[in-house]
């Protein structure tokens, strides 16, 4: 596995030699000393392994298309966002707007994540393995949210498609977020992308969440849900 | 007292049309196109230019050259953008516009020199093609965002807001939400998209520092980043784009166009492009960038003659969208029924957001599309951005400029009051500025 360490390199540097290790061929590469920095692995379009030994800042592994990312830590804000595919696992917390527009691919998070995981997803899976904050999946588009732990206010708020499945509780749906009937590929679903994971879906009793279709186009009879929407 | 009908001035025709309008439809009004409000704002029509006479020698117009070639994004970006004319097309998205107005726009700035822009929505394969320099508008919705077009792109445009709607998110009703546009968005079909307001991944100043960042680092720092914004509060938000790392600042008036908004913000939202330019300037001397963050300014830009004043006041470059969209052909005196149908005509249609725009340009209908013959639309725009150069070119040459960036305002005066408070030029008339002007140097008060 090539090395790359963090310490007395800018941002640029450490990105420049991530891309010239990958150009060159390389499918295992291990960062040190991330130390949170901010925009690291940012817009890689190859496939590649790499691994952060540490926690890492804003953005990392944003706008990827298939690259498999460890983060032996916590991650910052805009985790992953906007990636087309590949496959982001991190080991502790994650921050504001995690997997934030992702088209596809799927984001990992085993310990918890702050506001607005999953906002305007597009696609692919996200999975949290703690509790989620406020505001998660809002606006979500497509996509699959799964969330073992227990989520804030305003969950699911103002999707359009897409499902989220809740292992614990939630504070509060959001406008227009309705719960319903999980059935038997729902199961199989979340049995077989957990299992890939590490997780067992049997120790959950997921809910449901999906769009009430409320919101897609306004209904001047429908006064309430929308006096909150617009 | 004579019996001819009298009127309010209170609750005139468009007060009542209005009030009966919402009582029927139970929401704002949503419509397309620009301002149509009644009350004129402040605007570059209020400043005249001062051509050379004794004082200055202008330069012979058939004969000595005038520069307009334009570079963008040089604070930074490795690979600038330089365009021969400082006239570039403006973000509009496939899906306010059709593709045949998409691909025209494309080819029509090539042909001349220049570039086009993204939209909401994403980068269509044959605006790429057709384009010499394409900027990339990366947006709150990140509606069809891919990796691979912002690496083929030639800018970045971080979008916050527009001049049309400032504040708010981009708005798409369902009726032009066509399978094609719902699938190049991930939206379901026939919904009525409303775009968020804010960007998923960052929120405030601070935030966009790291954003832009993030955009550099993914693309090794070769493309310029722009930072676009609805015109509000103009200087501290030039300031903060500054502070931010932007290589290019992007302000779009209140006189901005789009494909479809809220009437109320179209009309009685942000502040108009005349005083946006003046506050940007002083905000970007104020950091101490001027000429080193470039400023375009957009909304409501009809010809050479506003480009060539918005440029004396200190914009490098200029954005036309709606201009661009009325070279195409909108608006003009053609499948009259059309129009009729949409209880509107020729010169007064602002109903693009209905997807029935008698000229194929603001539709999905691909029977309406065809009425806009690619080939025939771009040389249109490409004539229009040709005739905006001369223009500018003209005004510069007769004020003794070799190269249109040295308009400076120094090149004009105010015509009226209120445009000599806005823009500190000394009124016609007088050698006096009355009111303080955005802050900047004048060299010519008192």
């Amino acid at each position: 596995m090539e090395q790359i360490d963090c310490d007395n390199k800018t941002t640029r540097e450490i990105n420049t030699a991530l891309r010239a290790l990958i150009s060159q061929g390389e499918t295992e590469i291990c960062v040190r000393n991330p130390r949170a920095r901010h925009n690291l692995a940012v817009g890689l379009i190859q496939p590649a392994h790499i691994v952060f030994e540490g926690s890492v800042g804003y953005y990392c592994g944003g706008m990827g298309d298939g690259p498999t990312i460890e983060v032996h830590g916590s991650a910052g804000w805009g985790l992953a966002e906007g990636i087309m595919s590949g496959t982001i696992v991190v080991e502790k917390n994650a921050g504001n707007g995690a997997a934030a527009a992702i088209r596809g691919g799927t984001v990992i998070v085993r310990g918890d994540v702050s506001a607005r995981a999953g906002i305007s997803m597009k696609g692919g899976t996200i999975i949290v393995g703690g509790s989620v904050g406020y505001a998660t999946g809002f606006m979500m588009q497509k996509g699959t949210l799964i969330i073992l732990g227990n989520a804030g206010m305003a969950l699911g708020d103002s999707l359009y498609e897409g499902h989220i499945f809740l292992g614990g509780q939630v504070e509060e749906l959001g406008n227009d977020a309705v719960v319903a009937e999980t059935d038997s590929q729902d199961a199989v679903f979340l049995t077989q992308t957990l299992a890939a994971f590490g997780y067992d879906a049997a120790r959950y009793d997921f809910r449901k969440i999906v769009a009430g279709r409320k919101l897609w186009n306004f209904d001047k009879k429908d006064f309430e849900s929308w006096r909150v929407a617009l | 007292m004579s019996d001819l009908p009298r009127q309010s001035q209170v609750w005139n025709d468009s007060t009542i049309d209005d009030i009966q309008a919402k009582a029927e439809l139970g929401r704002y009004r949503i419509r397309g196109f620009s301002q149509l409000r009644e009350r004129p704002i402040p605007s570059f029509d209020d400043l005249t230019f001062l051509p050379c006479t004794l004082t200055r020698i202008p330069l012979e117009g058939y004969r000595e050259k005038c520069n307009t070639q334009t570079v963008l994004g040089a604070r930074f970006a490795s690979q600038p953008i330089v365009n021969d004319i400082p006239v570039m097309i403006t973000g509009m998205s496939f899906g306010a516009l059709s593709y045949n107005a998409k691909v025209a726009l494309a080819r029509g700035a090539r042909a001349a020199g220049t570039s086009s822009t993204t939209g909401d929505g994403g980068m269509l394969r044959a605006e790429r093609e057709n384009a010499k320099t394409l900027i990339y508008e990366v947006l709150p919705s990140r509606y069809g965002f891919d990796v691979h077009d912002l690496l083929a792109a030639d800018a970045i445009e971080l979008t916050i807001g527009q001049g049309a709607k400032p504040g708010t998110g981009g708005l798409l009703l369902g009726s032009k939400v066509s399978d094609e546009i719902a699938a190049r968005r991930d939206l379901p079909a026939g919904v009525d998209q409303r775009s968020p307001a804010r960007h998923p991944d960052w929120l405030g100043p601070d935030d966009m520092i790291l954003k832009i960042e993030e955009l550099r680092e993914a693309t090794s720092g070769r493309l310029p980043i722009f930072v676009k914004m609805g015109a509000t509060r103009v200087f501290d938000d030039v300031r903060l784009a500054w502070k931010a790392g932007a290589d290019v600042v992007v302000i779009d008036g209140m006189e901005g166009g789009t494909g479809a908004s809220p009437d109320l913000l179209l009309e009685h939202t942000g502040i108009p492009t005349l005083a946006a330019v003046c506050e940007a300037r002083a905000a970007l001397e104020d950091v101490g960038g001027y000429g080193q963050m470039q400023m375009i300014i957009a909304g409501g830009i009809r010809s050479g003659v506003d480009a060539a004043k918005a440029i004396a006041l200190g914009a490098d470059a200029v954005y036309i969208g709606t201009a661009a969209l009325i070279a195409l052909n909108c608006n003009r005196p053609l499948y009259l029924d059309d129009y009729r149908a949409l209880g509107t005509a020729p010169h007064h249609c602002h109903h693009c957001h209905t997807d029935r725009c008698p000229v194929g340009i603001t539709t999905q209908d691909p029977d309406l599309m065809q009425r806009l013959p690619i080939d025939e639309a771009a040389e249109r725009v490409t004539n229009f951005l040709h005739a905006m150069t001369l223009e500018i070119q003209m005004l510069a040459r007769a004020c003794a400029k070799a190269d249109v960036h040295d308009l400076e305002p120094e090149d004009m005066r105010a015509l009226t009051l209120e445009s000599s408070m806005i823009t500190g030029l000394p009124l016609v008339g007088t050698r006096r500025v009355f009111g303080g002007g955005p802050g900047w140097k004048r060299s010519t008060q008192d």
